[in-house]
């Protein structure tokens, strides 16, 4: 990452998280069967900032991921992404903040099959009807090594080369936000410190603000900030983190729970 | 297994219920056509029994032309005296004579009395109650020469009452004042068929239908306790030649073989449109079985994993279409009997008058049904059955690859092999007259045609879904390369519309055909301003008294009659027409390729160049002929001349003509105005007010004439679409299935498109664009083969004219993409409905 970016982020002190939730509840189901997914969640995602998630499997952390991009809405309590109610939303209003200020990072099937590199990641600025910055795809597809296969369908990709892709979908429209569930849950080591590196860059290089989930205390190492649920509630918060302050927090929440 | 099977089965009822709709049509037309013809051959018979069950016997003139149907055939009267003879007969208990013709009542608004296109009958009422089959149910039966009984069902259509006067029109154009003094059943119905009938006194029925002294035949009761063989021998003996004497069961038989033939030709039509619908119905189930065997991949894996034998996996496949089948035709049956309603009042519509009564549901309707619906069910999933077999266990640990790969190579062989086949098929069920074998050979056309479709569906869908993408976006776009992505999946779905729109278009080169055929010979074989002819509900012909005052008429420079008549030729009853020797140069351009109009004057036959071609005969040959008046002969080829649609195939001089039949009637008058449209105009007008006392005669212009020749093919072809109609909803249905099971398929595809922006408008806008890809994939493939069809069908009936209707076409390929469109509205809803999560969530 020698090369400058043509043109940063408005650098004005902005207090405003970047996303932000209160009191947030998510129930699944009914009467005895109802499963409480998110018990009251308050948490913030600083702006240009990058954020771990973790906890144990079922702890809530990918429901709270959909309940604050607005893939999902929540039983109760309220969201909040660059300063906007997301829950007074309807579903063109939802679907348009998806696709213009939040960018999106899946463990696996990132990518349109019948649409080539390229055309994934300007997908979301083609459905709106939108130009894409030439200079700016340029610019991200150059940073994160994907000018040889920007004609390449998924299916042509290895599995780096396709969260690679995925990223750069999200980066290219500079969004408020990009939230990754576990996008290196299916790579090797190499290909997820790779996809690791890129997200660091483009915060510490673009501003970009990025919220991450995670099982891998050495990619939560990774972040500014780790934020620890445990059935459905935050539990603990680490700034600054290591991998191995991370390993000693989720021992000692496994402990507390056994 | 077989509990896999089902429990299959019911975890995919909208696949099941999807599949069997088309199965479910199909079968509904073929039972349906079976309820219909079954209903109205039960009404027939049953009226034709009550009517013929009362007399014993009936005397009447031999058949004229042993070639011709007993039920229609011309006979010579036999004469009045001969009833009084029959009645000396030992062992003969009563016998009468009754004459009829052509009697049509005339309403009280002037207008005459029609009934759709059956005939309008006369005759005399028959004193004996005993022999005769109207049974007055008002009133008392005529006495004095201006009474007359009518139908009950005119009586009450039109208000007539007991005491009433009405005129009544004969053949020929003269009409007369009667007094109704009854009103009377046909049998026990009020009316045959949509008959009607006056009835008067013997003397009043002989004046009127020109038969004083005679009768057309004379029925016949035995002595109760009689032996009818020795009565019937008895009556025989005492008859002149040319006479004779058959039982009531015979008159009756030769009915019910008459009607037998011709709803056997309405069945067979009718069950060849629903085989049509199967067959396109079959590339459906064929589709989605295909589909759902490629989606099942993982799960057929496992159970050839878990132990599995290749046959139980290919039973569980076939099984459940055999299952589907069942289900399906069942259904299907049961909705037949609405269909059988519902073609009955399709037929209705167009003008078809027929008899009610109860439905008639035979055994075998069920059985066919079944048997075709669970046949082609199983039939069509042989194939994905045989490549279900071949999923290795395999798969179903390892991640699944969609296959697109597309098999020419082993294909190649077997699509050529099936459509020589087909194409020798059509050929010799053309040549030896047998429809089964051209339909066959046409369906191994199609499915070799078939074959090939999936190694051009990418270059294809491609070039249709451009202009679609570039209008509509990304939606549009994503939508064009789903259509590409699986060629065979596209291919199958597009080969049932292919069928459908292939018969429409070829059918629609026919129809334009046969009518600019039509239209040309016309325009070029006529020259008279005016043609007076016959109303086809009439009796097809008409005075030459009047033929004499219409050429007389002020304004008129130059007028023809055109004498017709029926007469046997190389053993078929033909049309014959007779004209003048000469001066028909201003009315008609015969347009004699070869001999000449010389021939007229010598007393040879004329025929037209596609008599000449089909029968194989040339100038000079002779050929066999009778007339009913003057009996076998020999005729000599004078001329043939280019086909002409007023002459018709058979030609020859008036004097010839008028000497060869009893009655001698004129069938048309061409009259010309020599030339201007006021001329024209104020002849036309003049015309029509010398046929206000004429209501079976009309007069119309050259054009007028056209559009009238031109109108039954145009009501055959609305008939014809009509019943293919179903055949293009079925392979529609086949769009929805292929569609809804894509979406299906590509549910996390389309979650993850909604995440990450696309609306659900766009998602809708989508699936729109790849059905309406599909449709007109299907659309172009089938007009292009279809048209060209249509012209070997054309060239093959050697047509004088060759014609592509290209506005019918566009308007063929315009409906099948908003057909497209419309097939996409149920699946574009459930896409646009699916889960965000869907995307994210599943695994
Ligand atoms: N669609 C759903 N229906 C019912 N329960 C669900 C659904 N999604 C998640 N859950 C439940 O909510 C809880 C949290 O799930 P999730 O957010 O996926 O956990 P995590 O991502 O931390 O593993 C779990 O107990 C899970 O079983
Ligand atoms: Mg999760």
């Amino acid at each position: 990452m020698t090369t400058r970016p043509p043109e940063t982020p408005a650098g004005e002190a902005e207090v405003r998280p970047a996303a932000q939730a209160i009191e947030l509840k998510k129930t699944y189901g009914t009467g005895q069967a109802v499963v409480e997914a998110l018990s009251g969640v308050s948490v913030s995602f600083g702006r240009g900032a990058f954020t771990a998630v973790m906890g144990p499997s079922g702890s809530g952390k990918s429901t709270l991921m959909h309940c604050m991009a607005g893939l999902d809405r929540p039983t109760s309590g309220k969201s909040y992404i660059g300063g906007r109610d997301i829950a007074a939303l309807d579903d063109t209003a939802l679907t348009e903040l998806r696709r213009d200020q939040v960018g999106f990072v899946f463990q696996s099937f990132n990518l349109v099959p019948t649409l080539s590199a390229a055309e994934n990641i300007t997908l979301p600025a083609d459905l709106a009807g939108r130009k894409v910055d030439k200079e700016w795809f340029g610019y991200t597809v150059g940073q994160l090594g994907l000018a040889s296969i920007l004609s390449h369908r998924p299916s042509e990709m290895s599995g780096g080369q396709q969260q690679r892709v995925a990223c750069a979908r999200a980066l290219v429209n500079r969004p408020q936000l990009i939230f990754a569930d576990e996008p290196t849950g299916n790579l090797d080591s190499v290909a997820s410190a790779e996809l690791l590196g890129i997200l660091r860059a483009s915060v510490d290089e673009l501003g970009q603000s990025i919220v991450m989930v995670t099982h891998d205390p050495g990619a939560a190492a990774h972040a500014d900030r780790v934020v620890f649920l445990a059935d459905g509630k935050v539990v603990d918060e680490l700034e600054g983190p290591t991998a191995a302050a991370v390993l000693d927090r989720v021992r000692a929440l496994g402990a507390k729970r056994s | 297994m077989g509990k896999v099977t089902l429990r299959g089965m019911a975890a995919h009822k909208l696949r099941l219920a999807l599949t069997s709709l088309a199965i479910v049509l199909g079968v509904a037309f073929i039972s349906g056509t079976f309820v219909l013809t079954d209903t109205l051959h039960n009404t027939f018979y049953a009226l034709i029994g009550s009517i013929y069950d009362k007399i014993d016997f009936q005397v009447r003139g031999v058949a004229q032309f042993p070639s011709q149907q007993a039920a229609g055939a011309v006979r010579n009267p036999v004469p009045e005296s001969l009833v009084s003879t029959i009645k000396r007969v030992p062992g003969v208990e009563a016998a009468e004579g009754s004459v009829n013709g052509y009697a049509q009542f005339i309403s009280k608004t002037g207008k005459p009395v029609v009934t759709g296109s059956e005939p309008t009958i006369g005759e005399n009422f028959l004193t004996d109650p005993r022999l005769s089959d109207l049974r007055i149910v008002q009133g008392a039966p005529p006495t004095a020469a201006h009474d007359v009984v009518m139908d009950a069902e005119t009586a009450k259509k039109y208000h007539f009452h007991i005491g009433q006067s009405v005129r009544v029109l004969f053949m020929g154009g003269n009409v007369a004042s009667f007094t109704i003094t009854g009103i009377a059943q046909y049998g026990s119905s009020d009316t045959l068929a949509g008959v009607t009938f006056a009835a008067f006194t013997l003397p009043t029925a002989q004046l009127a239908f020109g038969k004083t002294g005679e009768f057309d035949h004379i029925d016949v009761l035995a002595k109760p306790g009689a032996d009818k063989q020795v009565v019937q021998a008895a009556i025989a003996r005492a008859l002149p030649p040319g006479v004779e004497v058959v039982t009531g069961q015979t008159v009756a038989n030769e009915q019910t073989t008459s009607i037998n033939q011709a709803l056997g030709f309405f069945s067979t039509a009718l069950l060849v449109f629903a085989f049509i619908a199967l067959f396109v119905g079959a590339f459906t189930i064929f589709n989605t079985f295909s589909i759902t065997v490629g989606q099942r991949t993982r799960e057929l894996g496992l159970l050839r994993a878990v132990g599995a034998s290749r046959r139980q996996v290919f039973r569980s496949v076939l099984g459940e279409a055999a299952i589907t089948g069942a289900l399906a035709s069942l259904v299907g049956t049961a909705l037949g009997l609405l269909a059988a309603l519902g073609l009955e009042g399709l037929m209705s519509a167009l003008g078809f008058t027929l008899p009610s009564g109860p439905l008639v549901f035979e055994a075998r309707t069920l059985i066919v049904s079944l048997a075709v619906g669970i046949g082609v069910t199983v039939v069509s999933a042989m194939a994905p059955a045989r490549r279900a077999v071949h999923v290795a266990p395999v798969v179903a640990i390892s991640d699944r690859q969609e296959a697109t790969t597309v098999r020419h190579a082993r294909w190649l062989g077997l699509t050529v092999a099936s459509r020589v086949l087909g194409i020798a098929l059509i050929v010799l069920g053309l040549v030896v007259h047998q429809v089964a074998l051209v339909g066959l050979g046409v369906a191994a056309f199609f499915v070799g045609l078939a074959m090939v479709l999936p190694s051009i569906a990418r270059p294809l869908s491609a070039a249709i879904g451009r202009p679609i993408a570039s209008a509509l976006g990304t939606p549009g776009k994503l939508g064009r390369a789903n259509s590409m992505r699986n060629p065979t999946r596209t291919a199958q779905t597009a080969s049932a519309l292919m069928v459908g729109v292939a018969l429409v278009s070829a059918m629609a080169v026919f129809g334009a055909s046969v009518s600019s055929s039509a239209t040309a010979s016309i325009d070029q074989a006529i020259r008279a301003d005016l043609l007076v002819t016959a109303k086809s509900s009439g009796s097809g012909s008409f005075s030459r008294s009047l033929a004499t005052q219409l050429s007389r008429l002020r304004g008129v420079t130059a007028s023809l009659v055109v004498y017709g008549g029926q007469f046997q030729v190389r053993q078929s009853l033909e049309h014959l027409k007779g004209v003048p020797s000469q001066g028909f140069g201003p009315t008609v351009d015969l347009r004699v390729k070869e001999g000449s109009t010389a021939a007229l004057a010598a007393g040879e036959l004329l025929i037209d160049s596609s008599t000449a071609k089909s029968d194989h005969l040339s100038l000079g040959s002779t050929v066999r002929v009778k007339f009913a008046k003057t009996g076998p002969g020999m005729m000599r080829i004078g001329g043939i001349y280019k086909d002409n649609a007023l002459i018709g195939s058979y030609l020859v001089g008036e004097g010839f003509f008028v000497s060869h039949f009893h009655n001698p009637q004129p069938g048309a008058v061409l009259l010309d105005a020599g030339g201007g449209a006021a001329g024209v105009a104020r002849l036309q007008d003049a015309v029509e007010r010398v046929l206000t006392n004429y209501p079976t005669v009309q007069v119309q212009t050259r054009s007028q004439f056209e559009k009238s020749q031109l109108s039954s093919v145009n009501q055959l072809l609305t008939l014809v679409y009509a019943l293919l109609a179903l055949a293009v909803v079925i392979a529609l249905i086949g769009v929805v299935n292929t569609l809804v099971l894509s979406v299906f398929e590509r549910t996390r595809e389309i979650g993850l498109l909604r995440a990450v922006g696309m609306r659900r408008a766009q998602v809708r806008s989508m699936v729109r664009s790849e059905s309406v890809i599909l449709s007109l994939f299907g659309a172009v493939v089938g007009i292009v083969i279809g048209t060209l069809m249509g012209v070997a069908l054309v060239a093959s009936l050697s047509l004088s004219n060759i014609t592509v209707p290209g506005a019918d076409i566009v308007v063929f390929f315009v409906l099948s993409g908003v057909l497209g469109l419309v097939a996409a509205t149920w699946p574009a809803r459930r896409a646009a409905k699916l889960d965000v999560l869907a995307a994210i969530a599943t695994e």
